[in-house]
């Protein structure tokens, strides 16, 4: 009955190797924004940016319509309120900096 | 859907009597006679904290006098008292939406026997307040500017419990609302008295948005897109002091904390008429407007901003943007040509105090967005560099000192 997405809730699984957040966290917390970006934006390209690319400006061109969007689902799939601990939406400057700020705070579920 | 055909008629408890609920909401025949008249409006008697800005109605014995499916061949028709609560609140710029258990023919009916354009509509089994929950995301208005209509008393009690900031009326209550101050705006102007036809406009927008191919920008010019920035006159001030008061994810003013050392504004929410008329005729002053059209509709005056210049600083005590035009390069093109113009008059620095809260993170990320930074701590005044190329301005937008203003 619920719409896709409702039972695909998954915040950033720890390693499985290490048990804790690293790498393997990191790049998975980046794949996921890429795929939120290519969402709020309707642009397919954007799931194949490189880490450095800058989210404000001509390659990505997140307003506030598109930026609000992405930081709510960002709330949501990871638990990371990003407007609320960055006052200065520093860690928006490139996919790469939003995707480790994301990352260390991200709760994993299901642990402590 | 079971459950309007299993609770008989005579034992819904609020289909017996009208019951007044909540001593906030006095109709109008209770005015208090110990409250000071509006001569008097100390500090404390300033617009209710959340005035409605959309009405979500139910259908079944609601807006209609009976059960849309349970009627057969001839569905029932509109309630007469609130089909004029429709149009008397319509006419004070609020929109009206539905959140219905009802197939969608259901809503079109509705608004086929009551006259009215429904901003929005929800027919489904799900959860009434998830439907509002989506009608606040559809619209752009944050869920505490909804008020909701169910003869239910299970629905309120869910959206009730579900939403604690919406304000939840039975039909008897909502025949008083016109009286209530939620529902009583203080200015009413032609951008409020057209909102409900804006609102259908944006629907055509926004899908005409989802199956376009290109980017945002692309499909802007596509549209037709027309930003005006231009300096206020008289007449724009009652929509100015409107703006103020009903903006608030755009508001640089709302949220600050109050009376601060050297700021030209007052503490939010007392922006008024008076004080905007004020600042037409003030030196160095400057209170701007900004308009949008395009193919879809006319949108008139969906933001502005209030200018103070001395010789090395621009400040904007005020920048405010109605969130419909939110992700159609408005805000945007508001802080490149303040960016232009200040770097073109020589200015150092141009400041734009803003507090930061979890209400205006739209407004923040715009400012991100144009190469704003907050240097200091708090309170939070953004800052840009204006020794750096200044920022482009689309061809679409027309505004004083721009070379290609006078002819877009």
């Amino acid at each position: 009955m619920n719409p896709a997405g409702a039972g695909d809730r998954r915040g950033p699984d720890p390693d499985p190797r290490t048990g804790r957040p690293g790498e393997a966290g990191l790049a998975s917390v980046t794949d996921d924004l890429r795929a939120f970006l290519a969402a709020v934006t309707g642009r397919g390209e954007l799931r194949h940016i490189p880490p450095g690319t800058a989210l404000f400006g001509e390659a990505v061109g997140l307003d506030s319509l598109t930026g609000t969007l992405l930081l709510r689902e960002i709330q949501r799939r990871f638990g990371v309120d990003v407007a609320g601990e960055d006052l200065n939406l520093d860690s928006l400057a490139t996919l790469g900096t939003l995707a480790a700020f994301v990352a260390q705070r991200a709760r994993p579920r299901g642990s402590s | 859907m079971t459950r309007a055909g299993a609770v008989p008629d005579n034992t819904a408890p609020d289909n017996t009597a009208p019951e007044r609920t909540g001593p906030e909401h006095p109709g109008p025949e209770h005015p208090g006679p110990e409250h000071p008249g509006p001569e008097h409006p100390g500090p404390e008697h300033r617009a209710p904290a959340n005035p409605v800005k959309c009405v979500v109605w139910d259908i079944d014995n609601t807006l209609l006098t009976g059960i849309y499916l349970e009627s057969g061949d001839e569905p029932p028709g509109a309630d007469p008292v609130l089909a004029a609560v429709l149009a008397e609140l319509g006419a004070r710029g609020i929109l009206h939406a539905l959140a219905s258990r009802n197939p969608p023919e259901a809503a079109a009916h509705t608004a086929r026997v009551t006259g009215w354009r429904f901003a929005a509509a929800e027919c489904g089994w799900g959860r009434k307040s998830d439907a509002l929950t989506r009608i606040a995301a559809t619209l752009g208005i944050a869920v505490d500017a909804l008020a909701f209509v169910d003869d239910d008393p299970y629905e309120r009690a869910e959206v009730g419990s579900a939403l604690p900031g919406v304000l939840v009326l039975s039909p008897e209550e909502a025949a008083e609302a016109p009286g209530w101050p939620e529902f009583s705006p203080p200015v009413i102007t032609a951008e409020a008295r057209r909102r409900g036809e804006m609102y259908a406009e944006r629907q055509r927008r926004q899908e005409a948005g989802r199956s376009f191919g290109g980017t945002r920008e692309e499909f802007l010019a596509s549209a037709g897109t027309q930003v005006t920035i231009a300096a206020a006159t008289a007449a724009d001030v009652p929509r100015l002091a409107e703006l103020a008061a009903r903006t608030r994810q755009f508001n640089s003013a709302a949220g600050r904390p109050p009376a601060q050392a050297g700021d030209a504004a007052p503490p939010g929410g007392d922006m008024t008429e008076d004080w905007f008329g004020g600042l037409l005729s003030a030196r160095d002053t400057d209170v701007i407007t900004v308009r949008l059209r395009d193919s879809f509709g006319d949108d008139g005056m969906v933001g502005g901003c209030v200018i103070t210049r001395d010789a090395a600083t621009w400040t904007v005590p005020l920048l405010m943007m109605s969130c419909r035009a939110m992700g159609r390069g408005v805000i945007d093109a508001l802080l490149a040509w303040l960016t232009r113009q200040a770097a073109r008059a020589g200015a150092s620095r141009l400041l734009i105090p803003c507090g930061r809260d979890g209400r205006n993170v739209p407004l923040r990320l715009a400012l991100a967005a144009a190469g704003f930074r907050v240097p200091g701590p708090p309170p939070a005044a953004y800052q840009r560099d204006l020794g750096t190329a200044p920022p482009a301005l689309p061809g679409w937008v027309t505004a004083p000192g721009e070379p290609g203003g006078g002819t877009a």
